[in-house]
């Protein structure tokens, strides 16, 4: 038996599933000032129809880190990095206690200046004397080289291994191999900031599962990129638990649902539609990462768009065109609002009766009296309006998806190109927009079954994904893995072969080593490139790069049962 | 966070799938350290910088340019098409008002390649910025434009091609032709007898530094683009004055590249060459990059730059002080005859030969234009090489004359009947017509 519970915004769902089905569902209030009670709810409604010892896991996906981000509950964090030659970093100065040092490596991980050892001690001494506890500490081309990052860290740890200096120091190189100076940056800024609290609540989940006596439950907590990773794990990295609402309902609908084409996945909720893509049955993954605030990040996340088109989505009427949304003005007439919504539009055209229609009826009525039109041309137009604007979106992001920039001439010439072949609709108004929506895009549309809390049985059978890089410079004779803080001398001859092999064994054996049993073949080669390195007339070396990931999955489908 | 004040699109198409040799300069690893600096920097994160992908050119935007023997598919690879298709794709950015600058950081690059085209010459195959121009001026009807050429070769394949130009201007500043390939670009080459002084030519000496390279962009390329006053400005942005550069012996740094953009303001760069891809290129880049968005570039500089070891010899500065006060002569009072040819009933006559260093090709050409007075004039190509037997391009210009046009018909109608041409490109850009014969 599996457990999911999704903390979201307004509701936490929470389900028990096995391969029969949900064996137990619930959905109470989020109280957004104590999350560990919502948590502990929704697992005593659920304990209540389930045999405690046959549970074995726990997946959590929680607005935790989010909310403290949104609602300015961080802790302040030290910034100190090392950026060289390029783009001032002050640029991305995040706090107050930043700290530009000098040094540099450049971009083959060759220390182009070394760093101030006083200069240094400086910068530590002003916050820790200003009571800073938290740091974060990135190098350009630390991914290359983590030689300033360690440098700079055992400063502040004032060489201890135990680091009295500091509780927590999130080197940039940790955070993966991608490269991206002010990325890493505000990666290990936010990781910092919400390091105490997550970890707080980490430490109350574990004590409320004692309590429960489900101290046996193995926890994992879900990413925004589709997986999820354990707690112990999640500890160190609390930023990657960030925005993974909307990832829990993509990985529903890959549960509920047999998706093997192209397909565009659909949820209506109040305020927005999210759209996510999937290539051949698979989610897309954003290429970069997700913007925190204002502030781009390295956290990756399944690509998903949202319009502000939902239920509760006002209708207006301008120049004689009929529009729905941006503008939240919700809820509908039908349950008790002033300004006429989606839902009022679907209940006037008579395609669903929710809450009090007859209301609807009439506010419709007035908005179409007051622009000269009949009023069911309006709701049907409304619906209509919607569903177009949806249709606008996803083709935009498709579009958007296949002009992505490319590197080679062969991807550019033969690349494959998504063109979607289905349509899977959940949300609220998800079986009434269905028609609409079939009819913009003249494809097949589907809504699953137990759309309703597709969110938590996506994070009920969510497996762990985990990604990472691997950089050779065989004229360097080094290897190495930024996110393991691997390094390894390697021969003259070491080839993309084995690189390949070496990443995946490295993955699969970090993740074994936290408990995460994976087999061989689950992990997949995302890039394998080998460039010549040429001085002259004469090869010096190669510069190998492959990157390997475990592709978000679920454990088990749940289609085809019943 | 940073804002460019001028929104750039930067087509970034490194064709890391795509050598001329493993071991040649211009390889798959030319731009992998500059795309490392770029997204290390987070180039394309800062509101206003946008990358995008590259189009593919068609035969037909080629043959605007050039004249292919025996076709376009036989010069040019399909990298050659993507490179000139990045340069479309900058053009129609800008045009189109999607962005106020592009940038085509494409390889490989083009500006050696001629009007004729039998092969590679200086590791290019077609013109990369000529079929942009091309492209815009069908498409957008463009006519002034000004091409500025700063690498450190001389452009003598866009110098070729718009020779007989009035409407490009073509500038080119480069380490003297007497120290390196591919040996011209001095200034008495100043354009064909329709267009004399819309080709400047700018040799520098050895040794020049940003001091010398600014001050021929001062003295010369900034004065001539105010009176010429050209619709849009194309930056030949080639790389290789740099102090770094293996083939070369400049001493430009970043901070001189970056300077030149920031004062140019062109609409559009293309890269040229540039081969020290490690010590280079990134930084040059980069500071393109930052100048072309209005950003601060000052923190662009090379790890082994010493300002000391730069300095411009006083030699130097005097001589390219000499350069300068003579050249803009060539543009403001520009001399009454071209350099060399030969006038015959009406047509202009130019005999050359050509040697294509990187495919070692022969060619031996008979360039005559038609001196209509009324039109661009009629273009006709005898050419033939170690890899063509003789060859014929004949092309009536944009807005020909009547006249023109059907001389340009009746050539060719001739041309086939004889029989003495193994291959005939012809060009009919006042009705679009793109045909080759001979296959």
């Amino acid at each position: 038996m599996l457990l999911g519970i999704d903390v979201g915004g307004t509701h936490t769902d929470a389900v028990a599933v096995d391969r029969n089905g949900v064996a137990a569902a619930c959905k109470v209030r989020t109280d957004h000032r104590d999350l560990l009670a919502s948590v502990r709810g929704a697992l005593e409604n659920i304990l209540g129809s389930v045999d405690r010892s046959k549970i074995r896991r726990l997946n959590l996906s929680t607005t935790l880190s989010t909310n403290a981000i949104v609602e300015g509950r961080t802790e302040e964090v030290g910034v100190l990095v090392s950026a060289g030659p390029g783009i001032d970093p002050y640029n991305s100065m995040l706090c107050r206690h930043f700290h530009a040092l000098s040094g540099s490596i450049d971009h083959r991980g060759t220390e182009a200046k070394r760093l101030d050892q006083a200069e240094i001690n400086a910068a530590v001494d002003g916050c820790l004397n200003a009571g800073i506890r938290v740091f974060a500490v990135v190098g350009k081309f630390s991914t290359r080289n983590p030689r300033h990052e360690n440098a700079i860290r055992l400063a502040i740890c004032r060489g201890e291994a135990q680091c009295a200096g500091a509780d927590f120091v999130t080197m940039g190189h940790e955070l993966g191999g991608r490269l991206n100076f002010p990325r890493r940056t505000a990666t290990a800024f936010f990781n910092g900031a919400v390091w105490r609290l997550y970890n707080r609540f980490a430490d109350a989940v574990e004590k409320t599962l004692a309590d429960l006596q489900l101290g046996h439950v193995k926890v994992n907590v879900l990413k925004a990129d589709g997986g999820t990773f354990p707690l112990a794990l999640s500890r160190k990295l609390p930023v990657q638990s960030i925005f993974s609402g909307p990832a829990a309902s993509v990985m529903g609908i890959i549960a509920l649902c047999d998706i093997t084409h192209d397909s565009v996945i659909l949820d209506i909720g109040g305020t927005t539609t999210d759209i996510a893509i999937f290539a051949a049955g698979a989610p897309l993954v954003e290429q970069d990462g997700i913007h925190i605030g204002s502030h781009p990040t390295l956290v990756r996340a399944l690509k998903v768009r949202s319009i502000g088109i939902g239920g509760d989505s006002a209708l207006s009427v301008f120049q004689g065109a009929v529009r729905v949304g941006p503008n939240r003005l919700g809820p509908a007439v039908a349950e008790g609002g002033v300004t006429p919504t989606l839902v009022d539009a679907l209940n006037a055209a008579g395609l669903c009766s929710q809450g009090d229609a007859e209301a609807s009826r009439s506010a419709v009525a007035d908005l179409a009296r007051a622009h000269g039109l009949e009023p069911g041309d309006l709701a049907q137009r409304a619906v209509q309006a919607a569903a177009e604007s949806i249709h606008e979106a996803v083709r935009e992001l498709v579009a958007e998806i296949n002009d992505r920039p490319v590197y080679t001439i062969h991807e550019l010439l033969e690349g494959r190109r998504i063109v979607p072949k289905k349509v899977y609709v959940m949300g609220g108004p998800a079986q009434v927009m269905k028609m609409p929506i079939f009819r913009c895009f003249q494809l097949s549309t589907e809504v699953p079954a137990d759309f309703a809390v597709a969110n938590a049985i996506g994070a009920a059978l969510t497996r762990s994904t985990w990604d990472l890089e691997l950089f050779a410079d065989t004229e360097k004779n080094m290897l190495f893995i930024p996110s393991l803080s691997h390094r390894q001398n390697i021969p003259r001859t070491y080839s993309l072969e084995e690189a390949k092999k070496d990443a995946v064994n490295h993955l699969l054996a970090h993740l074994g080593g936290l408990g995460v049993v994976l087999d061989n073949s689950e992990a997949q080669i995302t890039q394998a490139v080998s460039f010549n390195m040429v001085d002259g007339q004469s090869t010096m070396g190669r510069n190998i790069r492959v990157k390997c990931q475990i592709k978000p999955g679920v454990a088990f489908r749940l289609t085809g049962r019943g | 966070m940073l804002k460019a004040k001028n929104s750039l699109g930067v087509i970034f198409f490194p064709a890391f799938d795509w050598s001329i040799s493993p071991t040649h300069p211009e390889r798959e690893e030319r731009l992998l350290y500059t795309q490392d600096q770029l997204k290390e920097e987070g180039l394309f994160d800062i509101e206003g910088v946008h990358e995008y992908k590259p189009g593919v050119a068609s035969i037909e935007d080629v043959e605007r340019a050039h004249f292919c023997f025996p076709d376009v598919d036989a010069v040019a690879t399909r990298s050659h098409l993507i490179a000139a298709g990045g340069a479309i794709t900058a053009a129609r950015l800008v045009l189109d008002k999607v962005q106020d600058r592009a940038f085509a950081l494409v390889r490989p690059p083009g500006h050696h390649a001629m009007k004729v085209v039998h092969g590679a010459r200086g590791f290019c195959n077609i013109n990369t910025e000529a079929v942009m121009i091309e492209w815009l001026r069908e498409h957008y009807g463009i006519k002034r434009i000004a091409v500025v050429d700063t690498d450190c070769h001389h452009g003598d394949g866009t110098q070729d091609i718009y020779w007989h130009d009035p409407d490009v201007l073509f500038l080119s500043m480069h380490q003297d032709g007497r120290t390196l390939y591919p040996g011209s670009g001095f200034p008495k080459e100043c354009g064909g007898p329709t267009a004399l002084g819309r080709t400047i030519n700018i040799p520098l000496p050895p040794g020049t530094s940003d001091e010398g390279f600014l001050m021929a962009l001062d003295q010369v390329v900034l004065p001539i683009l105010a009176d010429f006053q050209p619709e849009l400005i194309i930056n030949s942005a080639g790389q290789d004055n740099h102090f770094t550069d293996p083939i070369t012996n400049m001493n430009v740094s970043a901070q001189g590249y970056a300077e030149l953009n920031r004062r140019l303001a062109p609409h559009i760069a293309v890269l040229e060459g540039g081969y020290a891809i490690q010590g280079a290129l990134p930084y040059v880049n980069l500071g393109i990059c930052l100048a072309m968005a209005g950003l601060d570039f000052g923190g662009v500089r090379e790890p082994n730059y010493d300002a000391e070891r730069l300095r411009q010899p006083k030699k130097v500065t005097d001589y390219v002080k000499e350069v300068c006060d003579m050249v803009p002569k060539l543009y403001f009072d520009p001399p009454k005859e071209p350099k060399d040819g030969v006038f015959a009933d009406n047509w202009f006559v130019r005999r050359k030969n050509i040697y294509y260093d990187t495919d070692e090709i022969t060619e031996a050409q008979t360039e005559m234009l038609h001196l209509c007075g009324q039109c661009r004039g009629l273009l006709k190509i005898e050419s033939r090489s170690t890899n063509n037997p003789l060859c014929l391009g004949l092309e009536i210009p944009r807005g020909a004359c009547d006249s023109c046009r059907n001389m340009g018909y009746k050539i060719l109608e001739e041309s086939q009947l004889k029989g003495e041409f193994r291959y005939i490109q012809f060009v009919n850009r006042r009705d679009k017509e793109y045909v080759r014969y001979g296959f």
